[in-house]
């Protein structure tokens, strides 16, 4: 018996997994390779990130189908050969595999799309029309591969946000959960696009978000107030997922030096400002979220 | 002619591409000085939208088309500047693209247009470029300046590549290398040996303009 997500975010807070790309280029991934292509060729490596996730806490374990729906693929020399149904079928197998070989039986199964990597006119000439197409027949791999929610992540558009959300919602009635990922300016937040808050909430519970938040961009301390501002603008339930930190080189490699235990300290104050789902992204290890688990649960 | 130029400014301040090419065409017939025009007018306007653009005011969208307006109203002075031998004064030969291993190009165009609305010369070379090209474009150039865009972690590095091999050519100091791009800073920037970090468009144009020594 399965447990239901959206009735669980609302009684208590829900602890996501952290960052998937940062965990696969420290297993060996080059520059030349993309997750999504580890997913056909060393799914091991892929489940061994999901494993050890649901072994620190995470109840949500996040398909490593980021950059998986038709139009991002293309965009890629690795990509551009790989079949999206296929890919995003073995993405859920892979993580619904994780879950049932852990201790975490009923950890939730979360089917990642991510931005197609095109804008909209007048920044570039993605059309609304293609943007649903690419993401329905990722959303349909998906589902037909048996996630239990979506999680529509790092939109930098609203509207590319809405295309996604619409297209889950043509083809699924599971819970879909979107996140933004916001730029602090002296004004406050907004998308690169200059969406606010209060209008990405507005926009995506219209077209039937049950989770909305932000990702990606912003270090732990700049996601607290991030959270203060939604929890002002919404009433629905919230995630965050901030970086560990801004990366910086050592022997020609990125480091996110933030420490997993202040990393968790300042996710306690993301809850606190209301957050009802807490996870980690860029940078972000299983430590952090053993950290963000102990911190929670027990306190420390 | 103040009201003139106020309007040229607003044109390109409303990223209004058709009234932009139009005063353009208007500062011809009626003879205004092409490079007042420009400086005076429409620079005032671009300059204006980053001042928005950092606080927050404005965002991605107006800032390219406020950079098209100006490329519009540019295309039409371009030739009576060059007749009348008024070239602007241009602050310097930028070689930019982003670097191989990664096709992100929205914000290496944005920095490109900017930098030559602001008066730089501009050979854009794209995305995915290898780090030895930025070196022989910039030596073929004989560009002072060379701009790497990196989008991801596992990029970045390239940018380093490019410092090196200016090194290894004897050109460190004599091409200044600017680096951009989500995952860099100024702490990266030192470390590679870079000569500044741009975190965004405008930022970029002051950097470039400190950097060459103008203003």
């Amino acid at each position: 018996m399965t447990k239901d997500f959206l009735a669980t975010i609302k009684r208590r807070v829900v602890i996501f997994d952290g960052g998937m790309g940062s965990m696969l280029i420290a297993a060996g991934l080059t520059q030349r390779e993309i997750p999504e292509a580890w997913l056909l060729t060393k799914g091991e490596k892929i489940a061994e990130v999901h494993a050890a996730y649901l072994q620190a806490g995470a109840e949500v374990v996040t398909t490593a189908t980021f950059g998986a729906s038709r139009i991002k693929l293309q965009a890629s020399e690795a990509g551009k050969k790989l079949d999206p149904e296929r890919v995003n079928e073995k993405g859920v197998e892979i993580a619904r595999k994780a879950v049932e070989h852990s201790v975490k039986r009923d950890a939730f199964v979360a089917g990642d799309i991510g931005p197609t990597g095109l804008f909209f006119p007048p920044v570039g000439t993605l059309k609304a029309a293609d943007a649903r197409a690419a993401f329905k027949e990722q959303a349909q791999a998906l589902e037909r591969a048996g996630v239990d929610i979506f999680i529509i992540e790092t939109m930098y558009d609203i509207r590319e946000a809405v295309e996604a959300l619409r297209a889950v919602r043509e083809v699924s009635s599971r819970p879909v959960v979107v996140t933004l990922t916001f730029d602090r300016k002296p004004r406050g937040f907004f998308t690169m696009m200059g969406d606010t808050t209060e209008a990405a909430a507005e926009a995506l519970l219209e077209d039937g978000a049950s989770v909305v938040g932000a990702n990606c961009s912003l270090q732990s301390g700049e996601m607290i107030e991030l959270a203060e501002e939604f929890k002002l603008v919404t009433g629905a339930p919230l995630l965050f997922q901030p970086n560990a930190g801004r990366p910086v080189m050592e022997h020609g490699i990125a480091v996110y030096k933030q420490r997993p235990q202040e990393f968790a300290q300042d996710v306690v104050k993301i809850v606190a400002a209301g957050a009802n789902a807490v996870g980690g992204c860029c940078g972000t290890t299983p430590e952090f979220i053993r950290e963000i688990h102990n911190a929670l649960i027990h306190g420390k | 002619m103040q009201a003139f130029l106020d309007s040229c400014a607003k044109a390109v301040l409303e990223g209004d591409t058709e009234a932009a090419e139009k005063l353009a065409r208007e500062a011809l017939d009626k003879k205004y000085p092409p490079l007042e025009v420009i400086e005076k007018g429409f620079v005032k306007g671009i300059r204006e939208i980053g001042r928005l653009w950092e606080e927050g005011t404005l965002f991605l969208p107006e800032l390219v088309m406020g950079a098209e307006a100006m490329k519009k109203a540019m295309a039409v002075l371009q030739p009576a500047l060059s007749k009348s031998g008024s070239r602007p004064k241009s602050l310097g030969h930028v070689v930019i693209g982003t670097i191989e291993g990664d096709i992100h190009d929205i914000g290496k165009t944005l920095v490109a247009t900017m930098l030559s609305a602001n008066g730089f010369e501009v050979t854009d070379l794209g995305a995915d470029v290898p780090a030895g090209k930025f070196v022989d474009e910039a030596e073929a150039k004989g560009a002072g300046f060379i701009a790497i865009s990196a989008l991801l972690t596992t990029t970045m590095s390239g940018q380093k590549r490019v410092v090196d091999e200016l090194k290894k050519r004897s050109l460190k100091g004599k091409v200044r290398v600017m680096v951009g791009g989500a995952p860099c800073s100024d702490e990266w920037a030192r470390e590679i040996g870079a000569d500044g970090y741009a975190g965004d468009a405008v930022a970029a144009v002051s950097l470039a303009q400190s950097l060459m020594g103008a203003r």
